[in-house]
């Protein structure tokens, strides 16, 4: 029993962290057909920020984190306005804007490099203390990235389904052309999305950095998990992506304890294959039925 | 005459430098069933994504009560009252009914007054109603086209322009449809519409234009249609 509620605690936080990394990644491919390579880069800059914010400029830590997230945002809208809206203009947009994120990715990594060093800092946004359940201590650091994983996905159902942008956006992501003869601006839905997906990546950043910690690499491996769960969910599916982030950070954490810290990557992989043999459009993933 | 809804002037436009329209001029006026009509492949559907702003306008004008719009961007042409319910519906396929009606209020002005709309629209379609919670996408023909005008509906007064409302339906199913259409023109409603079809149109449009090969070749009304066989069996091989 102790053990469940030990993969259960751990499993449960990182799909909490997964699902908020993923989000904004799924939108993004969603409404362009955009794979953001630089959400990696975006998402270890949220937790740079962060950690700038209470270090360097003593700001209190839920300040910090929201100045995080707001920066972020604002290098989601350039990453729109600088790459996204010149190469939507030509041919060959979804290649082109992998090969152009890679390297945004890239020069945005190298900065952090270059200001912060290559070696491991912890984040110093961090909850004390711990609940005992049954004979697990679960740190209240796991219940707090919980509750802002849950609090940011009600914001975005919310959103998505109930307001007059929300709409547009969903409208957007299912035929471009329709959306546009309603009326809708596709050109600021873009950059809405992008800036979000920014905003959400440095959220998780803090959150992965603050149970790992921060250095300029760290973005990397939550984002391939970040792609696995929007393959395994199907791309650009919201709703789908959330459920399995959740999963595949219980499976994570299962196959830590039961196989090996090793295996669990393999183990990811193993189970993104057999997905995609049995559906190969994602589990959630869109396959459209016309009846005329 | 009154100042026209709509007026086109020597436009030329195309897709990635193949041109399908040259030297279009077409007028219409308010409150009147203004019919295209012509085979498959000659511009009809670019002629209408032109005026939409989805196809890019390379010569001539497009001026909406006076004012040009060629050159702007979708939405605000959409803005200005440029209505467009297109061919093969084009429905939010994983939204309800509700919601894809909805976006159709997506126009400042008309997300104002979208549950009078809304209301309005149910009266005119009841079908909508009973459906308004079932998703898009797993509605039938008939009923996704329902849906695809009603949407059109809900972005409020305005040039209505349909594309094809009758394609890939069945005979009766048409009939139902024109007969929302043919009560919207009573009601005064501008109404652009293309149609392959002509029998369909020829009684009620007020004028029909025939386009060929990316220009109007013949222009008059239904009656002067059917006097002319040999436009009918040339072009639209009835």
């Amino acid at each position: 029993m102790d053990v469940f509620i030990q993969i259960v605690a751990s499993g449960l936080t990182l799909g909490a962290m997964y699902a908020v990394a993923t989000v904004g990644l799924s939108l993004v491919y969603g409404s362009l057909n955009m794979l953001n390579m630089a959400h990696g880069a975006i998402l270890t800059l949220g937790g740079y920020l962060c950690y700038a914010g209470i270090q360097h400029l003593g700001l209190h830590p839920a300040l910090a984190l929201a100045g995080a997230a707001a920066l972020c945002a604002v290098v989601g809208l350039l990453i729109y306005l600088g790459a996204a809206l010149p190469l939507l203009r030509a041919e060959g947009f979804e290649t082109n804007i992998f090969i152009a994120t890679i390297g945004i990715g890239s020069i945005l990594e190298n900065l952090m490099l270059k200001g912060f060093g290559p070696y491991p800092i912890p984040q110093p946004l961090a909850v004390p203390g711990h609940v005992v359940l049954g004979n697990v201590h679960v740190p209240l650091q796991n219940l707090f990235i919980l509750g802002v994983a849950v609090v940011l996905m009600a914001a975005v159902a919310f959103v998505l389904e109930r307001t007059r942008t929300g709409r547009a956006i969903r409208a957007t992501s299912m035929n471009r052309e329709a959306a546009q003869l309603m009326g809708v601006r596709v050109g600021r839905v873009y950059a809405q999305v992008l800036a979000v997906s920014g905003a959400l990546a440095a959220v998780s950043g803090v959150m992965i950095s603050s149970i790992a910690t921060l250095s300029p690499v760290m973005g990397g491996d939550p984002m391939l998990k970040a792609f696995i769960v929007c393959v395994v969910a199907g791309l650009g599916n919201v709703y789908g992506a959330v459920v399995a982030a959740i999963v595949l950070g219980l499976l994570e954490a299962a196959t830590q304890y039961i196989l090996g810290v090793r295996w669990s990557f393999a183990t990811l992989l193993l189970i993104v294959i057999l997905v995609l043999i049995w559906r190969p459009y994602g589990l959630f993933g869109r396959t459209q039925v016309v009846r005329l | 005459m009154a100042e026209p809804v709509l007026a086109i002037h020597d436009v030329a436009a195309g897709y990635d430098g193949r041109r399908v329209l040259d030297g279009v001029d077409l007028v219409v006026p308010a409150g009147r069933l203004t019919a295209i009509i012509g085979p498959n492949g000659h511009g009809k559907s670019t002629l209408l994504k032109a005026i939409s702003g989805l196809v890019r306008v390379s010569a001539g004008s497009i001026a909406l009560h006076g004012t040009r719009i060629d050159g702007l961007r979708p939405d605000q042409i959409v803005e200005r009252g440029v209505i467009q319910v297109p061919q093969g519906d084009l429905l939010f396929p994983g939204m309800t009914v509700l919601d894809n009606l909805l976006m159709g209020a997506y126009r400042q002005d008309a997300a104002r007054d979208a549950g009078a709309r809304l209301d309005m629209v149910f009266t005119l379609l009841p079908k909508l109603k009973e459906r308004r919670h079932q998703i898009a996408g797993t509605l039938s023909g008939g009923e996704r086209r329902m849906c695809g005008i009603g949407r059109g509906l809900m972005a409020g007064d305005g040039l209505l322009m349909l594309d094809e409302p009758s394609l890939g339906l069945a005979p009766i199913v048409i009939d139902q449809i024109y007969e929302v259409i043919f009560d919207l023109c009573a009601a005064g409603r501008t109404i652009l519409l293309v149609e392959e079809n002509a029998q369909r149109i020829t009684e009620r449009a007020d004028s029909i234009h025939l386009l060929d090969n990316g220009r109007f070749v013949w222009s008059g009304i239904g009656a002067e249609l059917m006097a002319r066989p040999e436009i009918i069996e040339a072009y639209l091989g009835a």
